[in-house]
């Protein structure tokens, strides 16, 4: 809180205005919108709607597809989170021992931020490709056929490896960050009682990067449940049979491709509710972090 | 140039509690008014009230003849020098100086003179066209009292300006402060936790406990005659002795009084001294030693010369005539 | 590094070497096949190294771009993603500022009311309201414009607290200060909070930059007509192949291309981009 403010009050709405009117046009109005569409029945030819009640969402729950759609995504986002956490937390631990070469490291190490989802989508797609990429060339040396239009596991692992890939990145630099935050001191205090590199980092390390830790975990989960949309549609579009077809892509098939209206609506006012409860999750922590 | 006036001044914030209560006072044109009293005493909030960063709840404020209560800080004839400086971080010293005369529309010739002067005045010509964090801490406060010099305000207003500066610096600083106001004849009030800083540049002392002023006078006039026992044990270092009555009850004519004060520079040995002193921790400071002990169970300090003799116990006396004796009910002085 | 062991650093050089060229991986291949011919992907084994045709690949896509795919040159497609990825940048930076000066600087009415709007933009992505935003932005006849690509993403909460946050440290002297200096609200904004503020807009400008320019979903979206299509929408759009294989050379030309500015400001101004990313987060 400002000790000083000034007094006009017709100024700040003013200056409010811009943000308002964009915010309530774009965000709050279609929000509105689809939680009503939720509620309703629309025919095939948007002539008539009635009141549906809960049915869209009942017919959701009861929709084996649907059901399909969460388990997917559930394994999609842990799958990425995991292997982007997992490799980003090894490579800053490893930047932590370089001295003068961190710099180095960490420019080359950081650029994949800049590249776009859909990009990315197409680079590792190229490289999975069936007739001319590499790593098919490279699994058939050792007996592996690989074909992500057909194996439900090798699409999966595409857009897990190509969503991933695009996200160590961040989490690499917040965990560096993490890592220079612990005072040094208290690595050496472990060193002189004894504690051996891998001791120290799982007893000391570790522990104290648990808020960065949580934090990153928050964070890649909704990068991974609702800015993948370009990585899906870029490579597998869903496919094959429903296999990739993660919860923030149904929302977009169900509703422009399919035209059900009703069913995608009550589709984002589902993904609406995770989303509020994730960055819920994520400001609690944020107060948490201020506590420190 | 102007007198200012603080009326019945008052403020009570939204939630209800009282910072400032009851204050009149009277500064004439040209005084140095400085505010002094403990942290949260209110001399801040009374402070930003005459400058229009505080809302006045109560009573008036007049610079001049004209009352300021709703007129904007900026239209007050103030300038102001803050505790932090308050230095525009992006602006080179120049700019500093020439920010508020070029909001006011000052011709240019005009405001080039004015922080040439300024300048002149407080020797920082060389830094002008340098940002403020290439500046040391004593410069930055010169630069900070630049600004207030070049708008030729009819009223300077100084929150503890000293109070982010080494002691060294402390002491030049107050006394060319001191030399400023002389020179520039231009009303002042200054506030101040640091009761030696007070002394040294008031020309009256207002000092406040909460919220509310304790005693009005020139230094010496306080120093004197504190008007209670706040104020005695605030103003002069080190503090003067207050004991309870009843806790050295030879002295004669004290039987009214409820608290009895000596300054420990009043008091020296005497054999046949009516207070008896036990003595603990002794204090050299060179000129002199401050020996701290006790008397009938009651603290009591004493400044000696560093070659007075010294032993467990001493034998103290004093002048009748530098006895302050105070009520027991309010703590005010009684004559 | 507490004790010296020469095995350890050799295990996170070797570590971090292996880490640096799998990220690299997948662009070095984008960039190998970006410089061959048609015919050098029939064979079927993959080219590991650069061939003669980077200027003509290049060049060919720039200026002409891929017409069976019904994609404009990417050339304009470049030209329509940096107009894109510049209103993004600059208009959130704009109205966040301004909105944070009006929350942190003012008293009035409903301030908390207009404090929650704003923070419930968060709760809000696009692609959890896909239909209805369309539907609102056909309404406004913004389909196929500048205006729809850039207008409905320009409101951000992150950007307003971040605001919020360095108009909340900048101490009140400062302003007392101007306030005693004759600067009125807005005069206080451009001479104090706007210079004072120059390096965190330069940060969350690195980050918006890149944010805007990576849009997929919204532009797949609103756009229709070749002339206003964004390079990282249309690269699909060229994969996209019904018949037969999709012209790798080429397409991997226009990857390298869709990457290549937002690559280029992470790496040009690190600095800035770290900042901007750890203060968004905050």
């Amino acid at each position: 809180m400002k000790r000083t403010i000034f007094n006009n009050q017709l100024l700040p709405w003013l200056l409010l205005a811009p943000q308002l009117a964009i915010t309530f046009i774009f965000f709050i109005w279609p929000a509105g919108q689809a939680i009503r569409q939720s509620f309703l029945r629309e025919d095939a030819f948007g002539i008539n709607t009635s009141f549906a009640g809960l049915n869209n969402f009942q017919g959701l729950l009861g929709n084996a597809q649907y059901l399909n759609s969460m388990k997917v995504t559930v394994i999609f986002a842990v799958s990425v989170t995991v292997l982007s956490m997992g490799v980003a937390l090894l490579l800053a631990v490893a930047v932590d021992r370089m001295l003068r070469s961190s710099r180095v490291y960490t420019t080359l190490l950081v650029w994949p931020y800049a590249v776009a989802p859909a990009v990315a989508g197409i680079l590792w797609w190229f490289i999975f490709n069936p007739t001319v990429g590499i790593m098919p060339y490279i699994l058939d040396v050792i007996g592996y056929d690989w074909n992500h239009n057909r194996s439900k596991t090798d699409a999966m692992i595409l857009v897990v490896i190509a969503s991933a890939w695009k996200q160590i990145s961040y989490n690499f630099l917040f965990f560096v960050a993490g890592l220079q935050a612990i005072p040094a001191s208290l690595r050496e205090a472990a060193a002189i009682d004894g504690a051996g590199p891998v001791r120290r980092f799982f007893d000391i390390t570790f522990p104290l990067l648990s808020p960065t830790t949580f934090f990153l975990l928050v964070v890649n989960i909704v990068y991974a449940m609702f800015e993948t949309f370009a990585v899906i549609d870029s490579t597998t579009a869903g496919g094959p049979a429903q296999a990739t077809n993660i919860m923030v892509y149904k929302v977009y098939f169900d509703g422009f491709i399919g035209q059900n209206l009703g069913s995608s609506a009550a589709q984002s006012v589902i993904l609406m509710l995770i989303v509020i409860a994730l960055t819920v999750i994520q400001f609690r922590w944020v107060e948490k972090k201020v506590e420190y | 140039m102007a007198s200012i006036t603080l009326d019945n001044l008052g403020k009570v914030y939204p939630g209800g509690t009282r910072a400032v209560g009851d204050v009149n006072i009277d500064i004439a044109d040209g005084e140095f008014i400085v505010l002094v009293g403990p942290s949260g005493c209110g001399k801040s909030t009374l402070l930003r009230m005459v400058a229009g960063l505080e809302s006045i709840s109560e009573g008036e404020v007049r610079i001049g003849d004209r009352v300021v209560n709703d007129v904007e800080p900026a239209d007050r004839d103030i300038a102001m020098v803050f505790q932090n400086y308050a230095l525009y971080p992006h602006m080179s010293v120049r700019q500093n100086l020439a920010y508020g005369l070029k909001n006011r529309g000052t011709p240019k010739a005009e405001i080039e003179r004015r922080v040439k002067e300024a300048a002149e005045i407080l020797q920082i010509g060389p830094f002008l066209d340098r940002k403020p964090r290439a500046l040391s801490g004593g410069q930055r406060q010169r630069v900070a009292m630049g600004r207030a010099i070049t708008r030729e305000p009819a009223v300077f207003l100084f929150d503890e300006p000293l109070s982010n500066l080494d002691a060294k610096l402390r002491v030049a600083m107050r006394l060319e402060i001191k030399e400023l106001q002389k020179r520039l004849r231009t009303t002042s009030i200054y506030v101040t936790h640091d009761q030696l800083e007070a002394m040294t540049l008031a020309d009256r002392l207002v000092v406040l406990n909460g919220g509310r002023i304790e005693q009005i006078g020139t230094p010496l006039d306080v120093y004197r005659r504190p008007a209670s026992t706040f104020v005695a044990s605030f103003i002069g270092s080190p503090a003067m002795n207050l004991l309870d009555a009843k806790a050295v009850p030879h002295l004669p004519g004290t039987a009214h009084a409820g608290t009895i004060g000596i300054r420990p520079e009043d008091l020296s040995l005497a054999e046949d001294g009516l207070i008896e002193m036990n003595v603990m921790a002794v204090e050299e400071l060179g000129a002199q030693r401050l020996v701290h002990g006790r008397t009938s169970g009651e603290a009591i300090t004493i400044a000696l010369p560093s070659d007075a003799p010294l032993g467990d116990t001493l034998k103290l006396g004093f002048d009748r005539k530098n006895l302050h004796l105070f009520s027991r009910d309010s703590g005010a002085r009684i004559d | 590094m507490i004790e010296n062991r020469p095995g350890l650093t050799f295990l996170a050089h070797l570590v971090l070497i292996a880490g640096v060229l799998i990220v690299a991986l997948p662009v070095w291949v984008a960039f190998v096949a970006s410089t061959r011919g048609a015919t050098d992907f029939m064979s079927g084994t993959i080219p590991m190294w650069p061939g003669p045709h980077l200027i003509e690949n290049y060049s060919r896509m720039l200026d002409t771009g891929l017409s069976t795919s019904g994609t404009p040159p990417v050339g304009l497609m470049m030209f329509n993603s940096l107009v894109m990825a510049l209103s993004i940048a600059i208009g959130k930076i704009a109205i966040s500022m301004l909105s944070a000066f009006a929350i942190v600087y003012f008293r009035f009415p409903f301030r908390g009311l207009a404090f929650w709007c704003i923070f419930i933009t968060l709760m809000l992505p696009v692609e959890v309201r896909i239909v209805p935003s369309f539907q609102v932005v056909a309404g406004l006849g913004l389909l196929n414009s500048y205006a729809g690509l850039s207008l409905p993403l320009i409101a951000s909460a992150t950007a307003t607290f971040l605001f919020r946050q360095v108009f909340l440290t900048i101490p009140d002297e400062l302003t007392e200060a101007a306030r005693i200096d004759g600067a009125g609200p807005m005069k206080f904004f451009r001479d104090i909070l706007l210079p004072l503020s120059r390096t965190n807009m330069a940060a969350l400008f690195v980050i918006l930059f890149i944010y805007g320019w990576n849009q997929y979903l919204w532009p797949l979206l609103i756009t229709t007509d070749a002339q206003y299509y964004t390079i990282v929408a249309g690269i699909k759009r060229m994969a996209d192949v019904v018949d037969g294989l999709p012209q790798w050379h080429l397409v991997m030309a226009t990857a390298i291309l869709a990457m290549l500015p937002p690559v280029a400001v992470v790496i040009g101004m690190q600095r800035l981009f770290v900042k901007g990313l750890v203060e968004t987060e905050k």
